[in-house]
């Protein structure tokens, strides 16, 4: 007989530490991650899936937390933002974001530093229009978006090679007006 | 936000499913939930159980038949129709459809199945789906119908599929010979919410020898515009003659006016998106005159 009820008992990996929980099912996922678990890096913006600060990975796919139930993460491999660092020491994509100024009031910044690592797992070396493409689900009110577009592209020439590479990649960045987005 | 509160289960077949939508009273399929869920926050719908299907691997493949048949399964993502080499290679343009749906984020969330049975009339996939000539094959405890696309969207979030009944895949036949497919939009932004769509499918050779012109976003459901299929078949396939067609498109549309664009603007870029999808498809099946 299959469960039908209104609390689950599920059982997650975030960021690599595996986690169990019974949660209402009518939880959203952002709830989840900030509330039971405690991790306030996935902010929530919007509440209505339309503003991606509450963007995750879930199994290898770019989801914004808000617009799934908890229970539908059973079983999945969750990684937010607190996962990109490695012990205090930042991911070559949020190093990019400090030194491009990446970011200005910072609310949408968790959600943005996950569209871009699902980018560049899947696109190593994306053109601009590629980036602009991959952020599309990403609102950010500051409207600092060519930041956002430069700091990405240094972090797929710094990850392409080593980290004097992208400090010389970042450079030569070509800082001419762009078209915010 | 705190949703209203509700039951959840996850069966593991399409049969355990079907039992579960057919058994409870207020039971409701969930897929991607890209938009059930803001249905659920708004509280605008009284759902007791959520039967979660978007695990079930009976619907979750895209798979081409050696007759060039696609099927295409109704918890299939947007983003893995994008990238699925079947798809791109029998229907290229169904393929670039879904790679456009909002963002990234929807795209590997939410499935063609709910794009579907969701039935929002500007919604991406209906109108290729009738372009095409596909068929939805609806499963129920007793068995598996066939509807053509044509007569599955039924108006305003209604469609064929009734109660203790799931869309369970899509079968899109392969591109006649000489054939080709068009799709155009004009939306608010870039991949956005929708102000008019048009799909095409044509099969010509200097000469247009049969046209499917199917309209989105201006009537309840997408529907086969028959007047400008007329006025195409037997003319040159040439630009001017396209354009010449799609002049018959006008006072026949009701169209919606809103914030976004006046009815009269929906009408004449109607006519627009109309002649891009029918000039696509021509260039498309390589039909051209000349």
């Amino acid at each position: 007989m299959v469960e039908a009820d209104q609390t689950h008992a599920i059982e997650v990996t975030i960021n690599g530490e595996r986690q169990a929980a019974t949660v209402p099912a009518r939880q959203l996922l952002v709830h989840f991650i900030r509330d039971t678990l405690g991790l306030k890096g996935t902010h929530i913006g919007c509440d209505t899936g339309s503003c991606g600060a509450c963007s995750v990975i879930i199994d290898g796919k770019l989801v914004k937390s808000c617009m799934l139930l908890a229970p539908q993460a059973d079983g999945a491999e969750i990684e937010t933002v607190e996962g990109l660092s490695d012990g205090g020491e930042l991911s070559p994509l949020q190093r990019a974001f400090n030194e491009q100024h990446g970011l200005q009031c910072g609310y949408c910044t968790p959600g943005v530093l996950m569209a871009a690592t699902f980018l560049l797992r899947r696109n190593a070396n994306p053109t601009e229009a590629e980036i602009r493409r991959a952020i599309r689900g990403n609102i950010c009110r500051c409207t600092g978006y060519v930041n956002m577009v430069r700091s990405i592209e240094a972090a797929a020439r710094a990850t392409a090679g080593s980290i004097d590479a992208a400090a010389r990649a970042s450079a030569v960045i070509d800082h001419k007006e762009e078209e915010a987005q | 936000m705190l949703l209203e509160s509700v039951a959840y289960a996850r069966p593991e077949t399409v049969d355990q499913a079907l039992e579960m939508l057919s058994s409870t009273d207020g039971a409701a399929p969930l897929a991607g939930g890209q938009s059930l869920i803001n249905v659920l926050k708004h509280r605008v719908a009284s759902i007791e159980l959520l039967v979660d299907i978007s695990r079930l691997e009976e619907l979750r493949t895209v798979q081409d038949r050696p007759d060039g048949t696609l099927e295409i399964g109704a918890c299939v993502t947007y983003d893995e129709l994008e990238h699925s080499e079947p798809a791109r290679a029998a229907h290229a343009v169904l393929a670039d459809v879904a790679g456009h749906i909002e963002d990234q984020q929807i795209r590997n969330r939410g499935t063609v199945g709910g794009n579907c049975c969701l039935s929002d009339p500007t919604n991406n996939l209906p109108p290729i789906l009738v372009a095409l000539g596909a068929t939805m094959n609806i499963q129920s405890a007793g068995g598996v119908r066939e509807v053509p696309a044509e007569e599955f969207f039924e108006g305003y979030f209604t469609t064929a599929v009734g109660e203790g009944e799931l869309l369970r895949s899509i079968t899109v036949p392969p591109l006649p010979a000489g054939g080709g497919a068009g799709y155009s939009t004009v939306a608010v932004g870039a991949d956005s919410k929708a102000l008019v769509r048009a799909a095409a499918m044509v099969r010509a050779d200097g000469q247009i020898e049969d046209a499917r012109v199917v309209l989105a976003c201006v009537a309840p459901a997408p529907f086969r515009h028959t007047g400008m299929e007329g006025a195409l078949r037997g003319s040159e396939a040439t630009a001017a003659a396209v354009r010449e067609a799609s002049l018959v498109i006008g006072e026949d549309l009701s169209p919606p006016g809103d914030v976004h664009a006046s009815a009269d603007y929906r009408r004449e870029m109607a006519r627009v998106v109309a002649r891009r999808s029918v000039w696509q498809a021509i260039e498309q099946g390589g039909g051209r005159r000349g």
